[in-house]
């Protein structure tokens, strides 16, 4: 337990990570995202998560990794509707690793905040500490209808009755971009070889992912955007790897912002 | 999950395997299914456990034509995603398009030949076998074939493109059949008759979001529903923020919100039906401010004269000024466009409507510029003309036609006007009469429930078939699809083998007519003939190499030339051009907009269980039908979110529970289409309620398109209260910076 403690002492002191290779980090640009949901049923397919059923949707006891939030400003007729992907932001300073009884999230070296379902009891903690609300629990063991189960990925486990799950930022796609690199003979998988199911769905590309590190990729470009860019709920000091670049206004309509 | 043995087990791996060979990497043509168990000691060709293979084909869930990459791991398909190389979907997917895999794998798939036993409509039937079912529809078409009634045989199928299309022509052909007809709830009927209309055309026109600076919509809900939504979204998305140093701006007009709108600028609730008004008003202002680029003799003084925004302002409900600055906008933009369709053609004045949008268009000079309205090349693959397109009037006559005993036995293919035609069509009454139905169908929907026979065909992932794409993108390209697993839950045969099947059944002329043992190798052979026009000279092991590359890419990229001809705007359409009052049966206080929704579209998804748990984009409702109100008008009328409406028309009356609405007119009722089957499978089954089925017969005053949108309701109480399902959150950001509109620091760290 000692050793244990320790671990995640030391991953949370800033700066850890940053003697890893990668730091997984996505974009979301508000102003190309239409809220047309391809995301939410890529991962659904991606990741294997379960039909819950009307019953339990009522319930709100759904799953879906990556969800539309949607934001109203004014009223009508100067009502606005602001569409918001939400998902694990994998935050560097996660809420929810703090409040795991049993460590079974923790922050791996990629700087993925990663859910290891045969460790979690159960307890819930870590969904009523996550301020994004992107915790997912399993209230029962969902079946799919023969032969529904064909579709399922093999790569991804399923998860149980008892299990808290989320966002993993497709790591499987991720160990997949990195053997295949190793394959290749080089160390580092390069900008654009991993594609999470959203993004690699997003009919507008309003969805970007790649390795924070590597100044040339997209990503960093994007997380590097003066005019636009922000975090969701910064306030609270999680460090999240997702950043979003609000949807522009009168102000830079013109622009390149 | 399912609990499986392992006996079973290997007998699925088996299959499986077979299923893994089944695509194009490793030859020209599927291998044999494995039919007796073996161990994997020696695997399929082709078949390696733990490494995925990715085929390239076609996705048919809605019309537009996207190329898709399915991945398969040990013989199942896995995941949709889109095809990087196909020019339409460029790798991208939308929400319909992933879902593809549960209509393949969906549990309610008719796995056998069905025959009835009760009332139609009853959907009982009993299982008969292939053989069965093919002799008993074989001498019957044979036999009126024989008898000389050949043109009491139809053809009734949803889209079909392709040489798929070119087979089902030839059929009806060789009967004698007179009506091989397509229905199909979300073609654009209204948008081909004002193009046939303004440019002469029977295509749709390539629409260049990617580069247009200013874009005015009018009801086409670009990103979500209307005609090609990867294509446009993926213009929406590069016009916004794709292009360093200019950001297009976006204007949607209609009287409900839709994802397109929210994602807008600016969305203007316009009054239902007055649309080609507000474009005439638009035209007017640019005509008279000198700024129309266009030359011509036409009197365009005299046709926009009464169309001044003082004049009509009031009857768009919209300010004068707001006009003007629009038109500024519009006039002033490096590229204009604008688009029409979805709710602004489905009243009674739609191609009116249409015609006034085209006009506008060519006022601004966007016809044949980049950024603009480009015309599409024709296609390379048969592609159905407007004879085959069956509008509601097309239908109707189709329904007197069988009213009157002309019509002895009728074929459905993949569509389902019993669900999407409204009760005054007098198609049910019609379907009803038909003494001899049969259906080819992979799900038992409403249609099909009424069909004496129920010949199960394979979902989209399974058959080989190829297209043009409606609309194109500018270039001439064929989309190949083919098989990318067998599946052994199911019987179903392709739509193809089983029209040739059928066509040796009935053996003469019809036989000879149509010498293929499949389908595949009558796709192979059109193509090859397209090849070999192209390629004079080539031999056929060129195309050989050139059909193993067709079928690896998906897709044939025939010429690189972008535009074939400039659209003209022909002198005939000013005589159309004037705005038409739109009219509206009953007389309610409200306008009925039903629309398509995002995840179940005309009813097409509601059989898919991942769209039936997609939350509703704009009010995050699952799994039910909802009646969007408009706030006040829902506070008038003292209701709030859950109470049970019922409305009414004069065609009929359904309740559903109310859901406060902020982007919708007071005066309009928004209900999404998609739910209250009575068949369709589990998951559909007995859900909502259908908003079609209590809109009126109107159609539009020149296509005669069905005019949905074009009706009138009252609202009544009912006093019951049940529990809306939506996603949790609160609808408001709460001073907390969610949406980052406050200045962020951060970013200097």
């Amino acid at each position: 337990m000692a050793t244990l403690l320790e671990k995640i002492r030391e991953y949370r002191r800033p700066g850890y990570f940053e003697r890893y290779d990668y730091r997984w980090t996505m974009a979301i640009d508000l102003d190309r995202c239409t809220g047309c949901e391809a995301c939410v049923v890529a991962c659904q397919a991606e990741n294997n998560l379960p039909i819950v059923g009307e019953k339990n949707y009522a319930m709100a006891r759904e799953i879906k990794w990556i969800r539309i939030e949607r934001y109203w400003v004014g009223e009508y007729p100067n009502a606005k509707l602001n569409f918001l992907p939400m998902l694990c932001q994998h935050c560097d300073q996660a809420p929810c690793e703090t409040a795991c009884p049993v460590s079974a999230t923790y922050h791996n070296q990629d700087g993925l905040n990663t859910q290891i379902y045969n460790r979690c009891i159960g307890t819930r903690t870590c969904a009523v500490y996550c301020p994004y609300e992107v915790r997912y629990f399993n209230w029962f063991s969902y079946e799919w209808d023969e032969p529904l189960e064909q579709q399922l990925n093999p790569d991804v486990t399923i998860r149980e009755k008892g299990v808290m799950e989320k966002c993993t930022f497709c790591i499987q796609r991720i160990r997949d971009a990195k053997d295949a690199a190793k394959d290749d003979g080089r160390r580092q998988v390069r900008d654009g070889e991993v594609t999470p199911a959203c993004v690699q769905a997003c009919p507008t590309e309003a969805m970007v992912f790649g390795d924070l590190y590597d100044e040339s990729s997209k990503v960093y470009q994007m997380y590097r955007n003066p005019q636009r860019g922000y975090r969701v709920l910064e306030e609270l000091n999680t460090s999240p790897s997702i950043i979003y670049l609000r949807r522009a206004n009168g102000d830079d309509e013109r622009s390149d912002v | 999950m399912a609990k499986v043995s392992r006996r079973d087990f290997l007998k699925y791996v088996g299959a499986g395997g077979a299923g893994a060979g089944a695509g194009i990497l490793i030859g020209e043509s599927r291998e044999q299914p494995v039919e007796y168990l073996m161990p994997l000691v020696e695997p399929p060709p082709g078949y390696i456990p733990g490494v995925a293979t990715y085929y390239n084909t076609l996705c048919t869930q809605c019309s537009a034509g996207c190329g898709i990459t399915v991945r398969i791991r040990e013989g199942r398909a896995k995941k949709i995603e889109g095809n990087p190389l196909h020019p339409v979907s460029q790798g991208r997917t939308c929400a319909l398009g992933q879902a593809g895999l549960n209509a393949l794998y969906n549990p309610d798939r008719i796995r056998q030949p069905l025959r009835r036993m009760g009332d139609r409509g009853s959907a009982a039937y009993e299982e008969v076998s292939w053989d069965e079912a093919l002799a008993e529809l074989g001498e019957r078409l044979g036999g009126l074939v024989a008898e000389n009634r050949g043109e009491e045989i139809a053809l009734l199928t949803g889209t079909v493109r392709g040489h798929l299309h070119d087979l089902l022509e030839r059929f009806a052909g060789e009967l004698g059949s007179q009506s091989y007809l397509q229905y199909d709830f979300t073609t654009p009927e209204n948008l081909y008759a004002a193009n046939e209309i303004c440019f002469g055309t029977d295509r749709l026109p390539y629409y260049d979001i990617h580069n247009t600076d200013y874009l005015l919509s009018f009801g086409a809900d670009i990103a979500g529903t209307w005609i090609s939504p990867v294509h446009h979204s993926l213009g929406l998305g590069q016009m916004r923020q794709g292009r360093p140093g200019s950001r297009g701006h976006f204007v949607y007009v209609e009287p409900r919100m839709n994802l397109t709108a929210a994602s807008a600028d600016e969305w203007i609730p316009a009054a239902p039906g007055i649309e080609g008004l507000f474009a005439l008003a638009l035209a007017h202002v640019i005509f008279d401010g000198g700024q129309a680029r266009v030359s011509d003799p036409y009197n365009w003084s005299d046709v926009l004269r009464a169309y001044s925004p003082g004049q009509v302002a009031e009857r768009i409900g919209v300010d004068a000024e707001r006009i003007t600055t629009i038109a500024a906008g519009l006039a002033s933009a490096k590229a204009a466009l604008v688009v029409g369709g979805g709710a602004a053609a489905s009243g009674t004045n739609g191609v009116a409507n249409m015609v006034a949008i085209n006009a506008l268009n060519y006022l601004l000079g966007n016809l044949g510029r980049r950024g603009g309205l480009l015309l599409n090349p024709a296609p390379v693959l048969p592609a159905p003309e407007k004879r085959h397109r069956a509008g509601f009037r097309r239908m109707r006559e189709f329904a007197g036609q069988a009213q009157a005993g002309g019509v002895d036995t009728l074929i459905t293919f993949n569509t389902n006007p019993v669900f999407n035609l409204p009760p005054g069509s007098g198609f049910h009454e019609a379907l009803a009469g038909v003494p001899f139905v049969v259906s080819l169908s992979s799900f038992l929907d409403e249609t099909t429930a009424m069909a004496d026979l129920v010949l199960p065909v394979s979902t989209y992932l399974e058959v080989w078939g190829d297209e043009s794409p409606e609309p194109g993108v500018g270039v001439q390209i064929a989309s190949l699809s083919q098989p990318v697993v067998e599946t052994d839950f199911t019987s179903a045969r392709a739509a193809g083998d089983v029209v040739l099947a059928l066509a040796k059944n009935i053996g003469g002329g019809v036989a000879s007519a149509m010498p293929f043992d499949n389908f595949e190798d009558f796709l192979k052979a059109g193509w090859q003939t397209i090849y070999e026009r192209d390629h004079p000279g080539a031999t056929s092991s060129d195309f050989g190499a050139f059909w193993k590359d067709a079928a690896r890419s998906g897709v044939w990229l025939r010429t690189t030339d972008s535009i074939e001809s400039e659209p003209v705007f022909l002198a005939a359409a000013l005589e159309k051009l004037r705005f038409a009052e739109p009219e509206f049966g009953g007389d309610g206080p409200y306008v009925l907009q039903p629309y398509l929704s995002q995840g179940l579209w005309d009813g097409r998804g509601a059989n898919l269980p991942w769209m039936q748990e997609l939350p509703d984009p704009m009010t995050s409702v699952v799994y039910t039908t909802w009646i969007e109100l408009n706030p006040a008008t829902a506070e008038d009328l003292g209701l709030r979110e859950g109470d049970v409406v019922r409305v009414r028309s004069p065609s009929g009356e359904f309740e559903a529970p109310v859901v406060p609405f902020n982007g919708i007119r007071p005066d309009v009722v928004g209900v999404p289409i998609g739910q209250g089957h009575e068949h369709y499978g589990r998951y559909a089954q007995g859900r909502g309620v259908n908003p079609l089925r209590i809109v009126g017969e109107k159609s539009d005053s020149h296509s005669g398109t069905h005019a949905w949108g074009a009706t009138r309701v009252a609202l009544e109480k009912t006093g019951r209260r049940v529990h809306v399902i939506k996603t949790g959150g609160t609808s408001r950001d709460l001073g907390r910076n969610i949406l980052g509109r406050k200045e962020i620091q951060f970013l200097g760290e």
